[in-house]
């Protein structure tokens, strides 16, 4: 059933950010969406978008001119502040098949370079930084007078388990807190500037992606007291409108992110949302449907009944658990936005 | 040889070294237990994987979380160092010998790495591929080693899908072979889905798989000896 409403897609996302009424929730991501549907209009591998800020726009733009989904995000790796901070990265050129890109080459090497690791005076100007800037000015020109424009960075944590091996960090974080915790400071120092060159080049929210910090993998404790001072200092000084997303299981953790200064928080589908919207109040809550066991593999009916879950949990957006996964069938695409469309609690 | 009073307090000191994530304690103890000719294998299993087994249920209760999983590795890694070179060659009447990798894309090894450990205490051969793993490798490496079970991990959603080929690989040329899926975004639906004989679905659960493994050898290798006994 089309819409009768006269409010656009953009207009929906951004009035929720700022705490107004919309008409439904709107259906959008702050991760990656690219789908192979996407690509084929333009005849691109998904290798070589990372390194093409025009492929990047398009790519991103044709999600949201094939389906209607509610948003246009770039990037589509989790790499970025890593190459620019010195690391190599791998975006699989020589596949076929979609890879995300990964680090190759990590740099810090022990536990003495933590100490040594430093932002380079122009961290902004370095790996593709540059290259984000252009493509949200060319996803911004294409459809950011339709759709709010969403960009992402990887939370200090996370960001620290790219440039240095996890299991190490992981120890250190218990071992040596307090080492861990001056290496996030540098992170978070070099992520807020990164993430005001998104906001500069019209982001208009941005999602810090703080994946490696979840309940699954650490403690709620060493959350509060090693990670989330930083993450709180990263939203204080996002201008843009913001969301924490964290995998897992997050609800014990929910509070927590509700005090980061984030704009709204995200969790993935291993998350009892119904949990969390009692834990958090009324503070904005997107998820948290399963972009692949859902979208990509699921029928039409799952694909509606999950919309349907979400909604009925009290998410304010229906928003996906990671970045959709690009093989997504058309007709489950479709379905989700119908679902969510002409769903009422 | 030990008195059987020294044999429990040994075992406790292995086990408490795991629980407790003391690399120190556990050499100590290991080495006390070559020194004193006590069986390595009781060592190993009734010491150092008995304490990974209370690591594991702390894991569960959510009393311990990854960053002391990887401690308490570390320790039983410094007991089995020590305890291997004297393990008897244990006939279990399995071959024993273990494909395992983190499949290309994904650069996340803990979960492989606990299973890893596993393998490693129960005596399997273990060929470890490492990580971002070339799908091809898995299958080349599994005709290569002729090994009975193959072990693919994905800690992410986007690198998951990968793991289906594999499989179907695997298994085109060589219907027999035993493949066990793990990582984050892995269920139950996927593995049968995808035709895996297996799966576990965060570290936990790899752990609670391989030792339920392990133990299902420990019972092979004691009704092994039963029978030679017989």
């Amino acid at each position: 059933m089309a819409e009768t409403t006269t409010m656009t897609p953009r207009e929906r996302v951004l009035k929720l950010f700022s705490g107004a009424e919309v008409d439904r929730p709107p259906c959008f991501s702050g991760m990656g969406n690219v789908t192979t549907a996407g690509l084929k209009e333009f005849g691109y591998k998904f290798a070589a978008l990372h390194s093409n800020a025009k492929m990047m726009a398009d790519a991103a733009a044709a999600t949201y001119k094939l389906t209607g989904f509610e948003c246009g995000v770039v990037p589509f790796d989790l790499c970025v502040e890593a190459e620019a901070l010195g690391c190599e990265i791998n975006v699989y050129a020589h596949l076929e098949d979609i890879l995300y890109p990964t680090i190759r080459k990590k740099i810090i090497h022990d536990e003495a370079e933590m100490e040594t690791v430093d932002i380079p005076a122009d961290f902004t100007k370095r790996g593709r930084i540059p290259l984000l800037k252009e493509a949200i000015k060319f996803l911004k020109a294409d459809i950011g007078g339709e759709v709010a424009i969403g960009s992402y960075v990887l939370g200090p944590f996370t960001l620290a388990g790219q440039i240095m091996e996890l299991n190490d960090l992981l120890k250190l974080s218990f071992k040596k807190p307090e080492k861990v915790g001056r290496l996030l400071e540098t992170l978070a120092e070099a992520i807020i500037l990164y993430a005001a060159e998104l906001e500069d080049a019209g982001a208009d929210y941005i999602t810090v992606r703080e994946m490696g910090a979840t309940s699954d993998v650490l403690s709620p404790r060493v959350f509060k007291n090693l990670i989330l001072p930083h993450l709180q200092k990263i939203f204080s000084r996002i201008k843009a409108h913001t969301v924490l997303h964290i995998c897992g299981k997050t609800n014990d953790i929910a509070v927590f992110m509700t005090e980061s200064g984030a704009s709204a928080i995200s969790a993935d589908q291993k998350n009892d949302v119904a949990e969390t919207r009692k834990k958090i109040g009324s503070a904005l809550l997107f998820g948290n449907y399963d972009p692949y066991n859902v979208l990509v593999a699921g029928t039409v009916e799952t694909v509606r009944q999950t919309v349907r879950k979400c909604i009925d949990d009290g998410v304010d957006a229906v928003w996906p658990g990671c970045d959709i996964w690009p093989t997504v069938p058309a007709e489950n695409i479709k379905a989700m936005m119908d679902e969510v469309i002409n769903y009422r609690r | 040889m030990a008195t059987e009073e020294k044999r429990q307090e040994l075992l406790g000191r292995l086990k408490n070294a795991v629980i407790q994530y003391d690399e120190d304690g556990a050499k100590e103890a290991a080495n006390e237990v070559i020194a004193l000719g006590m069986d390595a294998n009781d060592a190993i299993f009734n010491g150092l994987v008995s304490g990974m087994e209370e690591v594991g249920r702390l894991f569960e209760a959510q009393e311990y979380f990854v960053p002391e999983l990887l401690m308490s590795a570390d320790a039983l890694y410094a007991g089995l160092d020590i305890l291997k070179p004297h393990v008897r060659q244990l006939d279990l009447g399995v071959k024993g010998s273990v494909v395992i990798g983190t499949v290309e894309g994904d650069v996340h090894d803990i979960g492989k790495n606990i299973v890893k450990m596993m393998f490693d205490v129960a005596g399997f051969t273990v060929y470890d591929l490492g990580r971002d793993v070339p799908l091809d490798k898995f299958v080349e490496e599994q005709l290569r080693t002729d090994s009975d079970l193959v072990c693919l991990s994905a800690m992410m959603t986007t690198t998951m899908v990968g793991m289906k080929k594999v499989i179907s690989d695997l298994k085109a040329k060589n219907p027999n072979v035993r493949i066990m899926i793990g990582g984050a975004p892995v269920s139950s639906d996927i593995a049968d889905k995808w035709g895996a004989d297996g799966y576990a679905k965060d570290a936990n659960n790899a752990l609670k798989d391989a030792i339920n493994m392990v133990s299902s050898l420990k019972k092979m290798k004691e009704e092994a000896e039963a029978k030679k006994r017989g």
